[in-house]
């Protein structure tokens, strides 16, 4: 996960300011293009501008693992306030707590990993503004989107196991995880189902919390791969974990 | 004649067109575009807005700088003993003066 900073942006300021006075310098002024001005124009229009570029890049993709960042559209409005509730239990909210997830605690627990992760992560971010802008998100109600919006595919428990190890002593202790464990690891039991650790987002899971499961799946394990199929919408759904 | 003389001949005659300064003017007003679209990215992040700075307000900022090389091409092409301010071929290349004379 990046940890770049605020100072990035900072750069990335400092230098569009830079660049910016510059080229009014020039534009005002208006001094002879000689060598002198040519040069200082491939600063003002070239060097500046690229480090700009590149810094408000980074601070850019920065910005977006925010927890702010995802809460700003209002289908994930009771996402945010129940993550950031301190008195809320759900997985989420216990792990927002939590210093090491910190302001980045969607991304951390929702991003893709491995080699592309961070890219794939950022793709599967820009079909969400799409459905948002386009794909009728943006008018819905929020009891609408607690309905019909749900996550993309079946979530991995590699997210989970990214800190909870699996070969560690006590994860080996409890007995339903060394029973599960095949199943865990194929992803046909899921860390966050009912009777294990709880739905991280147990709002959308019906009034209880406990989950009105779709009725595909209504009989079987709560967070089968074939539960994943698209809604009435014909948007990508699912209606298990987490 | 080829498409590549075509082209060639179209550039050179656009280039002949306008003033060296003009085009350098021309890179300015579109990088400062560009450089607001970004750093408006850092100082209001919103989807939208990072999303649009970092593509389109990136291709504004390149076609800034691909007008600026444009204009240190069209430089090049008109010879020093051309203003980069004034319109029009280099003596060099004028029609009435095919001597290259300086």
């Amino acid at each position: 996960m990046p940890h770049a900073g605020p100072w990035l942006g900072y750069v990335a300021l400092v230098s569009g300011a830079i660049a910016a006075s510059i080229l009014l310098y020039f534009l005002i002024k208006r001094p002879p293009l000689d060598l002198g001005m040519k040069l200082a124009l491939l600063l003002g229009l070239g060097v500046f501008p690229a480090v700009c570029a590149a810094t408000s890049t980074v601070a850019g993709m920065e910005q977006t693992t925010h927890r702010e960042f995802c809460g700003s559209c209002h289908t994930m409005d009771e996402h945010f306030e129940n993550a950031t509730d301190p008195h809320a239990q759900s997985l989420a909210a216990r792990h927002t707590r939590n210093p090491f997830f910190g302001e980045e605690s969607c991304y951390v627990c929702h991003a893709d990993y491995g080699m592309f992760g961070y890219a794939l992560t950022k793709f599967g971010g820009m079909k969400h503004v799409y459905y948002y802008y386009l794909g009728g998100y943006r008018g819905m109600t929020k009891d609408e989107s607690r309905r019909d919006v749900h996550i993309a595919k079946p979530y991995d428990n590699t997210n989970c196991r990214q800190c909870h190890t699996t070969t560690a002593h006590v994860w080996r202790s409890v007995p339903d995880h060394t029973a599960l464990q095949k199943e865990l690891a194929a992803n046909k039991v899921s860390c966050a189902s009912p009777g294990c650790h709880g739905f991280a987002h147990p709002f959308t899971k019906g009034p209880n919390g406990l989950g009105a499961l779709p009725p595909a799946s209504s009989s079987a394990a709560p967070a089968a791969a074939a539960d994943f199929a698209p809604s009435a919408s014909g948007r990508p759904a699912t209606g298990h974990a987490p | 004649m080829s498409v590549f003389h075509r082209v060639r001949e179209w550039a050179i005659h656009r280039l002949r067109q306008r003033s060296i300064v003009f085009t350098a003017r021309a890179a300015c007003w579109v990088a400062l575009v560009g450089l607001a679209v970004m750093c408006s990215s850092i100082i209001y992040p919103m989807p939208l807005l990072i999303i649009f700075a970092m593509s389109v307000g990136q291709v504004i900022g390149i076609v800034a700088v691909l007008l600026y090389l444009v204009s240190i091409l069209g430089d090049v092409i008109r010879g020093s003993d051309h203003s980069p301010d004034a319109p029009g071929p280099a003596r060099k290349f004028r029609a009435s003066d095919g001597t290259n004379a300086p």
